[in-house]
């Protein structure tokens, strides 16, 4: 039934049209997703409310891969669901894999969005219940969750990786208090009240930074030719045979954090790529462009994508910022999302989830014929594409929100990001905390608002008890480590050589 | 290395501090019902205290120098020229305006930087400044600052 509401060629004009300029907003930073379909918004009330919302999945489905490339060629995450992509991504770049990386992640997603799409079919009302389950103790759980493991990411220093991560959650308390309305550490500058935003943090500390580390060396750093034809950039088929487990993986985990109000695809990608690398033969490879780390997160974030529709629809709550304004899109029409939509506006419903298939085969096919085409930008010498990255970067963070203060901040992040990938601290683990800060402390002050035991309740309740010992466990484990390895180096100097 | 740690523990400790103390003086720790705005940054502040002081004293109690992290010589003065020219733009942003500024930055980085010829500095700068003009301006009416020739 929803494809032959979908599949009319007017929609499917709106389908294409909304994957490219999707992809050409998502390579744009600073015009993340949200502010992307709330462009296209106002353009789609002219339609019928089913082509509208063809155009905004399919647009949706576009920025998502877009912030991808930007990632993978320059570092520049376009928006925090790609944060990990830069992690693999960009190396894969360096060593002349760029076109592997984006045919991977082109790939993933759509195994991850077309699998996403059966189980919406499947078991969207049985699953708005589940996530119902979900109170905040759960949500706080599964967040604290995502930060202890964060230092996975980080590769040989747990300390600097946590230092980066709790430095990350301080930031996230500037501005605001949304439960008592002080604005902290703003220090009266109106901009600061407003809090720190994600995206002139990273992009300075993941962009810039990287250009700054480039800029050291005469010729930067080096990208290493290959060949570009169409052959050329497609995965191998050892790349593929090391990515299939991951993009299953992904997309199963993508999917199920999805379903939970309020995480989303970032936490999806993050918790993903902590998954590759415990499950991976060679951890050692990540961070070094191992091919896994661009499979199972990109797979995680579409897969959450496309969860992310299931409490939305059936329970009216946005997983993310941009299905929140996709459900302002849903009300203007005089639509209420909710148990009863699937039963007054089937043709709807139906309509919509195929197209978010139809925009994930779109994406496919326009991706692969547009890779050769990204994958050559690189081919530039490094000494006109480092200006035009650093433009690219102040462009980005100024059109965000229209002010001179976000290129500032994006500029000390810069430094910020250059000076720790120098000491080996870890950017990403900053960012996720940044982004994940303010949900966890709301979800964290709501359960022990709720609570008559204090922090007991995280341990009272089953899913969040078993998250909470996770988290927990994911600390005390290398601190353990550490403090055994440190007490054997002790024991071994103290006894006489020889 | 060590010497970047020592300082970045110390500089970490100091502002962990000031974090814990600014959140009890000017936030409340805890409110009606349940825990206030104080909560959370006084006991992350507590965190990183400890963190910065396990990174202070292994780096005090190190040996080994490490390997310096800041480049000499014509790194250093390649990463001071291209931070200073950056940061030379944003400051002047309001003044120069996006699309102008953007072709003076790529014309002054192309050249003093890598001394690209003139008709390729040229070129680059003023396509940049285009593009940026189309998209950012005409197609996504991005208000851009502008200098006084208006543009």
């Amino acid at each position: 039934m929803g494809f032959s509401v979908a599949l009319t060629p007017f929609n499917l004009l709106m389908a294409t049209a909304g994957v490219i300029v999707g992809i050409l907003i998502g390579a744009l930073p600073g015009i993340g997703p949200p502010s992307g379909v709330a462009l296209l918004l106002p353009l789609t009330f002219g339609m019928e409310p089913t082509s509208g919302i063809i155009m905004l999945a399919a647009l949706y489905a576009g920025t998502m891969y877009g912030g991808t490339i930007t990632s993978v060629l320059i570092n520049t995450p376009g928006e925090s669901a790609s944060v990990v992509t830069c992690l693999d991504g960009h190396q894969m770049a360096l060593q002349g894999r760029a076109g592997p990386a984006l045919g991977i992640a082109a790939i993933g997603s759509f195994i991850a969005g077309t699998i996403g799409v059966v189980l919406l079919m499947l078991v969207s009302p049985a699953l708005a219940r589940w996530s119902l389950a979900f109170g905040p103790p759960e949500t706080f759980a599964l967040m604290l969750l995502g930060l202890t493991t964060v230092t996975l990411l980080t590769g040989d220093d747990a300390l600097k990786g946590y230092i980066s991560m709790v430095l990350g959650l301080m930031l996230a308390m500037v501005g605001f208090d949304i439960i008592s309305g002080d604005a902290r550490y703003a220090f009266g500058i109106p901009e600061m009240m407003d809090g720190m935003d994600f995206l002139p943090v990273a992009i300075g500390l993941f962009g810039l930074g990287e250009v700054l580390a480039g800029a050291e060396m005469a010729k930067g750093n080096a990208i290493l030719q290959g060949r570009y034809g169409l052959r050329d950039v497609m995965p191998s088929a050892t790349d593929w045979m090391r990515s299939r487990w991951a993009i299953v993986r992904g997309t199963v985990l993508g999917f199920s954090v999805g379903l939970l109000p309020g995480a989303g695809p970032t936490v999806a990608s993050f918790l993903s790529y902590t998954v590759e690398k415990k499950a991976s033969k060679h951890p050692q490879e990540f961070g070094k462009g191992a091919i896994e780390g661009v499979a199972g997160p990109e797979s995680a974030n579409n897969a959450a994508a496309t969860g992310a529709m299931v409490p939305m629809l059936t329970l009216g709550i946005p997983g993310s910022a941009t299905t929140a304004i996709m459900l302002g899109g849903l009300m203007m029409w005089g639509l209420r999302p909710g148990p009863m939509l699937f039963e007054k506006n089937p043709e709807f419903v139906w309509g919509l989830i195929a197209s978010q298939y139809i925009a994930n085969v779109m994406l496919l096919v326009l991706s692969t014929a547009f890779i050769p085409l990204f994958v050559r930008a690189l081919r530039v010498p490094y000494t006109i594409l480092m200006p035009l990255i650093i433009v690219f970067c102040i462009t980005g963070a100024y059109s965000l929100k229209n002010n001179i203060w976000d290129v500032g901040q994006m500029l000390v992040f810069g430094v910020l990001g250059y000076a720790m990938k120098k000491l080996g601290y870890s950017p990403a683990a900053l960012v996720l905390a940044l982004v994940l800060g303010p949900m966890a402390e709301r979800a964290l002050r709501q359960s022990l608002i709720i609570s008559d035991v204090g922090m007991g309740i995280f341990f009272l309740r089953p899913i969040s008890a078993v998250l909470t010992v996770a988290a927990l466990a994911a600390v005390a484990v290398p601190v353990a480590r550490a403090v055994l390895a440190a007490s054997r180096r002790r024991g071994a100097a103290s006894r006489p050589a020889g | 290395m060590r010497t970047a740690d020592r300082i970045a523990g110390a500089a970490l400790l100091a502002f962990a501090v000031a974090f814990c103390a600014g959140a009890l003086k000017n936030y409340t720790y805890s409110g009606p019902g349940g825990p206030g705005s104080a909560f959370l940054p006084f006991w992350l502040g507590v965190i990183m205290a400890v963190l910065a002081v396990w990174l202070l004293v292994g780096a005090l109690r190190s040996r080994d120098p490490g390997a310096a992290w800041l480049p000499r010589g014509e790194g250093l003065r390649r990463l001071i020229l291209v931070l200073g020219v950056t940061a030379a733009f944003v400051a002047l942003l309001k003044f120069v305006g996006m699309i102008l500024g953007t072709a003076l930055f790529l014309i002054v980085l192309m050249r003093v930087l890598d001394r690209n010829p003139w008709p390729l500095t040229l070129s680059v700068a003023a396509a940049t400044a285009g593009l940026n003009y189309l998209v950012f301006t005409y197609w996504l009416r991005v208000p851009f600052p502008v200098s006084v020739f208006g543009f």
